[in-house]
């Protein structure tokens, strides 16, 4: 295995080796748009251990988006048991989600999500304002991470004056400064051209075989085909999980 | 942003115009003998004591003498004699009246020298012809000598020579002052001597002085009328004396009137004339004029900040998405109440800054436009009394729209576009 850009800087897992970095049991989650009922998951039970390379893939409307919210701890189940890095998320208060998803959660968004008014370095650095950093630790971290993803180059434009492939590398280097257990990517290559959403892709699986825990949401089963495990949902229930390298057609 | 700067400068400029009032009638105050003058005067007679009028010798010397011995309290005596006399320098005539005065008529109304010297102690004893005159008198009399140079020159007061010791500064208000300096950068239209506009000169009297020694005055020009033939027996035609510590003002009147019962065989035929009241109507424009320029700068300011919460409000729309990736990435709720916070805060005080810059032009351009009686001047503690308004204004206006940003829900604020 070649040497990877993204090799973890904290040694081993902080939480016991037999509790699930992801762990979900009967979650059910219900939206109410006026006097309707939605019910986007309907018990889903699911974990997911460290290191994994997982994605989840279904049609719109699925739940799927749903899902990844709530896996993302930016929002909280109605009914069920659900426990993030060891963090129990059903009874957790905003505060403590915003620690979690600062800490524990790397996010890398399908319209990658950077503050238009701050340069490359300074959008990798947002994550680490809220952990209390200080402004020389921050900004050693944000320019060894851009340089990590190969935009030391650009370090000083706004993400106006970047590809979306450099946004998306710009979207992840900020989703790895505060060293997350586990890397989100909702529909990470959704905006980009094929050959750049390969790249991405890439960095992803490198991040994965660097040892850390990397889930993607996507529709596109090309994508899916590219991880370890695909976990398929349907109408907000789980419909198969398999491994595509042993169920190749 | 607009409205806390014309909030801060209004707020500036007020400052200044009442602080510069404030001075202007201070300096007034000092320059016309402050509140420690008291003016000892005649007084009708009461009911009960009005069958002994005759036991009283009125204002005396000897009251003056008695005073100075017995009331401690009291700093400066100044017993005067006036007599309305013609004064020439040989060239010029006027009729003016002449004081005769102790040298504590220089102490008791804070009189300054603006060449020679005052008369001295010597110059009552051997009823010297020495004459101290105001910058009128020396200006009038030498048309064509500057006012410090008339020192030595001879004035004769009813032909009888007197030498010219000492001529007083050039008294004039704050508004008189600054039109002076004004004309002074203009060579073509000097100004000869006072300025004969209508309006009230309250120093028209001390510009105008002629001082001779008590003594002096008393010989040559008030001796040999009956019954007030003695130098100690003369009534006095002005009796002015000067409390040593205003903390003590009511125990030196107390020890003066006691000094005064004694002298004048307990006939009450005298009373004081004090300016406290006089100073205190002063003191209550001023404080009217600061508290309504604060109000109606308060007001802006007030106006101000609900601009400024406006923006806020309208950025934070705009900004919905940028607070959902703040939160997505970890900002807890207070983290962006913060950030909105500090950001109106930061706002108010940039509008404060720029306000106090204004507000130096603002005072400029009324300078320019209609000069005042009084320079203003802005004082540190009126900067920083604006600028702290315009924080507070920063921190009420920008509490609202922070905490509505602190709601947002960091899925929908993810979602909006």
């Amino acid at each position: 295995m070649k040497a990877s850009r993204f090799s973890l800087t904290t040694p081993g897992p902080l939480i016991p080796a037999d509790v699930s970095l992801v762990f979900l049991k009967d979650v059910t989650k219900v939206y109410y748009i006026g006097d309707q009922e939605i019910r986007a998951l309907n018990g889903i039970s699911l974990s997911i251990e460290q290191g994994e390379f997982v994605s989840i893939i279904g049609p719109s409307g699925s739940g799927k988006s749903t899902l990844m919210h709530l896996l993302g701890c930016l929002d909280t189940p109605s009914a069920g048991h659900m426990e993030i890095c060891g963090h129990d998320i059903t009874t957790a208060n905003s505060d403590q989600l915003s620690d979690i998803r600062n800490r524990e959660i790397g996010f890398v968004f399908q319209s990658f999500n950077l503050l238009p008014q701050l340069n490359v370095l300074e959008n990798v650095e947002v994550p680490m304002i809220y952990t209390g950093a200080s402004a020389s630790a921050r900004r050693s971290r944000s320019e060894e991470l851009v340089e990590r993803v190969g935009l030391q180059d650009r370090r000083l434009n706004r993400p106006t004056q970047l590809s979306g492939g450099q946004c998306q590398r710009v979207a992840i280097a900020r989703a790895l400064v505060n060293d997350p257990k586990i890397v989100f990517g909702d529909e990470p290559t959704g905006n980009l051209d094929s050959a750049t959403g390969q790249l991405i892709l890439e960095m992803f699986r490198e991040l994965h075989e660097a040892g850390r825990t990397v889930v993607l949401v996507t529709h596109d089963p090309k994508i899916a085909a590219v991880t370890h495990r695909v976990i398929e949902i349907n109408d907000g229930q789980i419909e198969r999980q398999y491994d595509p390298r042993k169920t190749a057609t | 942003m607009l409205g806390i700067i014309l909030g801060v400068s209004s707020l500036v400029a007020t400052l200044a115009l009442t602080a510069g009032i404030e001075q202007g009638s201070r300096v007034f105050m000092a320059q016309m003998g402050g509140l420690e003058l008291v003016r000892i005067v005649d007084q009708e007679i009461s009911n009960e004591n009005l069958e002994f009028w005759n036991l009283s010798p009125g204002r005396t010397l000897q009251d003056a003498v008695a005073i100075r011995q017995s009331a401690n309290l009291i700093s400066h005596v100044s017993p005067e004699l006036q007599e309305g006399l013609p004064v020439s320098s040989g060239t010029e005539t006027m009729r003016i009246r002449v004081t005769g005065a102790w040298p504590d008529y220089m102490g008791v109304a804070s009189n300054e020298l603006a060449a020679g010297r005052f008369l001295s102690d010597l110059d009552g004893e051997l009823a010297n012809r020495a004459v101290v005159i105001g910058h009128t008198i020396a200006v009038r009399m030498w048309p064509n000598l500057p006012a410090d140079q008339v020192v030595g020159k001879t004035l004769f007061l009813k032909e009888v020579p007197f030498e010219v010791i000492g001529v007083f500064i050039e008294y004039m208000r704050e508004s008189e002052r600054r039109d002076a300096q004004r004309n002074a950068t203009k060579p073509e239209t000097p100004v000869k001597g006072r300025r004969s506009g209508g309006n009230w000169d309250p120093f028209r009297g001390k510009n105008q002085a002629v001082v001779i020694p008590f003594s002096t005055m008393f010989y040559e020009f008030k001796s040999g009328k009956f019954p007030e033939d003695s130098v100690d027996t003369v009534r006095l035609n002005d009796f002015n004396v000067r409390i040593g510590d205003l903390n003590s003002f009511a125990l030196a009147l107390d020890q003066v009137r006691r000094v005064m019962n004694q002298t004048h065989r307990g006939v009450d035929d005298f009373g004081f004339d004090t300016r406290e009241e006089w100073f205190d109507n002063m003191e209550r424009n001023i404080r009217g004029t600061r508290i309504s320029g604060g109000l109606i700068a308060l007001i802006s300011l007030l106006v101000g900040g609900i601009g400024i919460t406006n923006i806020m409000l309208a950025s934070i729309t705009e900004r919905v998405r940028e607070i959902g990736i703040r939160r997505a990435v970890g900002a807890k709720a207070r983290d962006i109440f913060l950030q909105i916070l500090i950001e109106s805060i930061s706002i108010a005080l940039m509008g404060g800054i720029l306000g106090v810059l204004c507000g130096f032009g603002l005072i400029d351009l009324l300078n320019r436009l209609a000069p005042s009686d009084n320079e203003p001047f802005v004082t540190i503690g009126a900067v920083l009394l604006s600028v702290t308004f315009a924080a507070v204004a920063g921190i009420v206006s920008g509490i609202y729209p922070a905490i509505q940003a602190s709601r947002l829900d960091p899925i929908q604020a993810l979602r909006y576009e």
